[in-house]
Formats: C-alpha cells, sequence, structure tokens
C-alpha cells in the first residue's frame, strides 16, 4: 500500500505533539527530565490534573467560559452572516463582486492592530468583565470570512430550487427554513466551526476585556498557570490544561465530523 | 372576448439595454397546449419566468382568467412549472417534495394526504413515496416535478424543456403520456422546448420565437405549409427546408419531400451524395438552381445524372429583402 505511508508521515507528524503533550500531563516533574529507558517505568501521575481542577477558580470553570464564550460568538456570527450572504448573492454581479473584496479585505486584516480601540471601546460601554460581552468583537471579526463563506454555499445551490419554492408560495423565511438552509447544512457546520475555533483561541481581546478571575476564558487561564512562576515552567500541569482544553474541540469535530468533511470539499467537486 | 385562460398583451422584458422580450401578445384557452419553440436565446424561457412571476414585467399585461396578474407576486398567481432540472428539493423524500407545497399553503393534513395518494396514482409513482431525488430514474423525477406542479392546482401550467434531460427513446415513450396528461388537467399549458418534433408531439399550437419576437403562432400544419417568413419555414421541418434562386427580389423554398425524380422534362441535376436511413433516403443533389435535397424511397437506386421537378403550388415564395411569405 503506497499510499498509506504518507499518510503515516502526515498522522505522525500532527499527532505527535499531541501524544507527547498526553504524555508530559501524566508525568511527574522529575520523571520528565529521566533519561533512558527505565524512566518509562515510574513516574507516572494524574497530580497534574488535580492540580488544575482544584485550582481556585477550578479549571472546568474556564471551560466553561470559553464554551459559553464560543457558542454565543458562533450563533450571532451565524445569525448575522446567513442573511447577510443570501442578501449578497442576489446583488448584481458587479455589486456582489465589489463588497466581496471588502470583506475579504477586512477577512485579512490582522486584527490584533484593532485590539486597543476595542478596548478602548470597551472601557466607553462599561463591557469590561462582562462574559458575554466578548461574543461582539468575535462575531464581529468572524463575519467577513463566515459571509463569504457562506455565499459562496449559496452560489452552489442551482436557482432552479428557489424559483420552484417561489412558485409554490413559499415565503423567503420559509424557502430559507424548508429548502435552502437544509440544503447548506455542511457549509454552516463548517462556517461554524471555524468561528468557535477562533472564539476558543482568542487571547488579546480576552485579555483584555476580562480581568475577573472567574471569567477568564481558557487561552488567557493557561497563560497564567505557565507563568504563574518566575523560577520554574510547570510543564505538567500547564500540558494537563492543554489536554482538557482540546477535548471539547475534539467532540465538537467528532460530532460535526461528516457534515465538516463534505462543507470543506462542496464546490471542488461540483465544479 | 373570453377571459378564461391566459392573455398577454405586448409583454415586454428588457434587462440594461438588451430588449429579450419584444411586445408578445398570445391567448392560450383553457386545455389548450402551446409550445414555445425557438433557438436558444430566442426568449421562451424569458417568457416562461415572466408569466411564472419569477423575473419582473418590462411592459405589457398579463391576465389569468380574467384577472390582472401582471404584477403580483410567483406565489400567488396559482401558476405551477416543471424546470428543466425538475428541480426537485434533493433532502425531501419524494412524499415531502410534493407535501411541502401543500403544507405552506395550510391544506388540513387529510386533504393533503387524499390529494398526494390521487396524484401518485394518476403518474404511477406508487411505492417510490420514501425515496430522495437522488435515488429516482430521470423519467421518475419528471413525474415527481409534474405531480408536484398537478398540486398546485394551477391556473396555468408552464413546462421548461421537460424532455430535455431524458434519453431519445424515453422521449417517444413519454410524450404521448404527457400530452394526455396535460389535456385532462383542463388548464393552459405552455411548454418551452427547441425541439420540434417534441413541439409538435406535445402542442395544439406552437409558437415560433425568434430575437425576443414572434414570428408565427399556429398548429403545427400551419406552421409547416405557411410558414409566416423565411425564418419559420427553415427551424421547421427535418430535413430542412431548399432555398432556390427565383426572379429578382423573391426567395423560392420548397420542401425535400415535395421534390420528385423525373425521366425527362426536369431540371437538371448531378449527385453529390446520399444518406440511407432506413425507411427512406436523402439524396444531395447540384442543379443550376443551387443544392437541393431530396427526399426518395429507400429501395431506388439513383444513376449519377437525374431530373427534378415539383408542383408550382408547393413552392413557397418568400421577399429577399424582409423574410416575409409573398401570397
Amino acid at each position: 500500500m503506497p499510499t498509506a505511508l504518507p499518510l503515516l508521515a502526515a498522522l505522525t507528524w500532527s499527532l505527535l505533539p499531541l501524544l507527547w503533550q498526553l504524555l508530559t500531563s501524566l508525568r511527574t516533574p522529575e520523571a520528565l527530565v529521566l533519561q533512558g529507558p527505565s524512566a518509562w517505568l515510574q513516574g507516572w501521575t494524574l497530580a497534574n490534573y488535580r492540580q488544575v481542577l482544584q485550582g481556585d477558580p477550578p479549571f472546568w470553570r474556564y471551560l466553561f467560559n470559553s464554551c459559553l464564550v464560543g457558542a454565543a460568538s458562533t450563533g450571532l456570527t451565524l445569525l448575522l452572516a446567513i442573511p447577510a450572504a443570501y442578501g449578497l448573492q442576489r446583488q448584481r454581479p458587479a455589486l456582489r463582486g465589489g463588497i466581496s473584496l471588502l470583506l475579504l479585505a477586512a477577512a485579512m486584516f490582522p486584527y490584533v492592530l484593532l485590539f486597543l480601540a476595542l478596548l478602548e471601546l470597551a472601557r466607553a460601554l462599561s463591557w469590561g468583565n462582562q462574559l458575554l460581552a466578548l461574543a461582539l468583537p468575535y462575531a464581529g471579526l468572524s463575519l467577513p470570512l463566515a459571509v463569504l463563506l457562506l455565499r459562496a454555499a449559496f452560489a452552489d445551490l442551482p436557482a432552479e430550487l428557489e424559483d420552484a419554492a417561489r412558485l409554490e408560495g413559499l415565503n423567503l423565511w420559509q424557502r430559507l427554513h424548508r429548502v435552502l438552509l437544509p440544503l447548506l447544512a455542511p457549509a454552516i457546520a463548517s462556517t461554524a466551526i471555524l468561528v468557535f475555533l477562533f472564539s476558543w483561541n482568542e487571547y488579546p481581546i480576552a485579555l483584555t476585556w476580562i480581568s475577573r478571575n472567574d471569567l477568564l476564558t481558557l487561552p488567557v487561564a493557561m497563560a497564567r498557570i505557565a507563568g504563574s512562576s518566575v523560577y520554574a515552567v510547570p510543564y505538567g500541569a500547564f500540558a494537563a490544561a492543554t489536554v482538557l482544553g482540546g477535548l471539547p474541540l475534539l467532540a465538537l469535530v467528532l460530532v460535526f465530523q461528516r457534515q465538516i468533511v463534505s462543507g470543506l470539499t462542496q464546490g471542488a467537486v461540483k465544479g | 372576448m373570453t377571459t378564461a385562460g391566459l392573455h398577454c398583451e405586448q409583454l415586454s422584458r428588457r434587462v440594461g439595454d438588451r430588449l429579450l422580450l419584444d411586445g408578445l401578445s398570445l391567448s392560450v384557452a383553457p386545455g389548450e397546449s402551446l409550445a414555445l419553440l425557438g433557438p436558444s436565446g430566442c426568449g421562451k424561457t424569458t417568457t416562461l419566468r415572466l408569466l411564472a412571476g419569477l423575473d419582473p414585467v418590462s411592459g405589457g399585461r398579463i391576465r389569468l382568467d380574467g384577472e390582472d396578474v401582471t404584477h403580483s407576486p410567483a406565489g400567488e398567481r396559482q401558476v405551477a412549472m416543471v424546470f428543466q432540472s425538475y428541480a426537485l428539493y434533493p433532502h425531501l423524500s419524494v412524499l415531502a417534495n410534493l407535501e411541502l407545497g401543500l403544507e405552506v399553503r395550510r391544506v388540513p393534513a387529510p386533504e393533503r394526504r387524499r390529494r398526494i395518494a390521487e396524484v401518485l396514482a394518476l403518474l404511477q409513482l406508487e411505492g417510490l413515496e420514501r425515496r430522495r431525488p437522488a435515488q429516482l430514474s430521470g423519467g421518475q423525477r419528471q413525474r415527481v416535478a409534474l405531480a408536484r406542479a398537478l398540486l398546485r392546482q394551477p391556473r396555468l401550467m408552464l413546462l421548461d424543456e421537460p424532455m430535455s434531460n431524458l434519453d431519445a427513446q424515453l422521449r417517444d415513450q413519454l410524450r404521448p403520456e404527457l400530452r394526455a396528461l396535460l389535456h385532462r388537467a383542463g388548464h393552459p399549458v405552455i411548454h418551452v422546448t427547441h425541439d420540434q418534433q417534441e413541439a409538435m408531439g406535445l402542442a395544439d399550437r406552437i409558437a415560433v420565437l425568434e430575437g425576443g419576437v414572434l414570428q408565427q403562432v399556429g398548429t403545427p400544419q400551419e406552421l409547416y405549409h405557411r410558414p409566416a417568413n423565411l425564418f419559420v419555414a427553415r427551424f421547421l421541418g427535418r430535413p430542412g427546408i431548399n432555398l432556390l434562386a427565383g426572379e429578382a427580389g423573391v426567395q423560392l423554398a420548397i420542401r425535400p419531400e415535395q421534390l420528385r425524380l423525373v425521366e425527362s422534362g426536369g431540371l437538371p441535376a448531378r449527385l453529390l451524395r446520399r444518406e440511407w436511413q432506413g425507411s427512406q433516403q436523402l439524396l444531395w443533389l447540384d442543379t443550376s438552381r443551387g443544392e437541393l435535397l431530396l427526399l426518395a424511397a429507400a429501395d431506388l437506386t439513383p444513376g449519377e445524372q437525374l431530373q427534378v421537378t415539383w408542383k408550382p403550388d408547393d413552392e413557397l415564395r418568400f421577399s429577399s429583402a424582409s423574410g416575409e411569405r409573398l401570397a
């Protein structure tokens, strides 16, 4: 099987760091620096997990915060992006092209340049330390790409489908709800995952908007674990936090696997 | 003037500076089937979309059973359409495809079930209710699309190239069935095609369109034997009509089946090539009046030098300048 080899190489390339992370999270700090094959027989522990889960606040609190912000950002983004994408697709080609170009420019803009301005905004509106307020900049930053992706998905649907629904008396909402959105499910799922991932990983805005310990999102909380001591890097605890932080994403991808894969390849095969 | 059926007057559609349809006036009676025939880009699909309300009208009026529907939204016209791609909802079963429109129009559930059962029986689709469109054959998909259109209880039925996605054999088989079905339904039917055989097989009358302008409307026989202009004469009939050099300002035309071979006294002709087609054969002849096509019996073995003749009554005479037929 000649195709299996490159596949194996690719899997090793992407999975080995994760495996290493998992192993690190299960070892005592002393065991991590031991050498030789005999080192694998000792030093296994769950203490790292105990440490992060029993911290103050416990680690699951950060997971919950991140899930909440992620769900709110994703929901808000889709709520705005789906009608926007539909509307954009219905425009004259020239206008549609112009708007798409602007959206592309917005999607490519390095958002780190915005975070000071966003911080000022949060201060002025007293959005600091409001967990759900994070969903607003996250949705705003995700929207351009989400609209572009969904617009392309709308464009792939045959126009006659919607015409048929119009003739049958379906109004705009019914056409979207009963005909178009079910057909767009794969594209919506893959867009949702991208938005959720962005919100899950986002650091500078979360760092500057949230200062209360119990409201931190995952990236900020993990950075705090890593920087908790100036004398040592708590590798074990850090690795345990990373593993825990990755679990919800893993679950999400497993659940929506089919939709994501067909969404990512959509258009590629249909030409 | 009767009010039942479809009447459109001076219907036009303009996009930018392009006139896609220019002042189309047509009437179709209930139970009558009209074919819109023409080459691609002639305005036939534009006409259908205007009648369905899918595109806005730039000028003129559409009246349906006496009601002016020119500017009514598509969903309120009670016009059904069978699309070229059939446009079945791919994520829904056959049953759900048929039921969606009824449900949205708030038809009560028992009546929905009764009407769907009726139309499934009529179109011989029983047993396929649970299938998805992707699991149906082309002919079955066409019937589901037709079933969905009939459930609309339309005041006007539109069909856009209903046969173009089927293979030739299936087309010949389905044409009479479709014709019988459409006639029984009792509403005006307009169907668009670029295939003249399909138009003649399905329609009571044919409207020939070219460049957004209606060229002629009439029965297939009228169009074939008394074409209004050179375009209609050349567009209808396979093999195509022969054009002969005539007197100044006049273009003569004669159908290949109206030419006859004679022993003497005809126009001298030289056989260029022939094509045997089973039931008949087609001869290409070179004459002093131009190249001619002649349809001959299949068992004939022609020599190289021939003579052709025809009845002067069969000649069609057109003005060379305008293309209009001269009386």
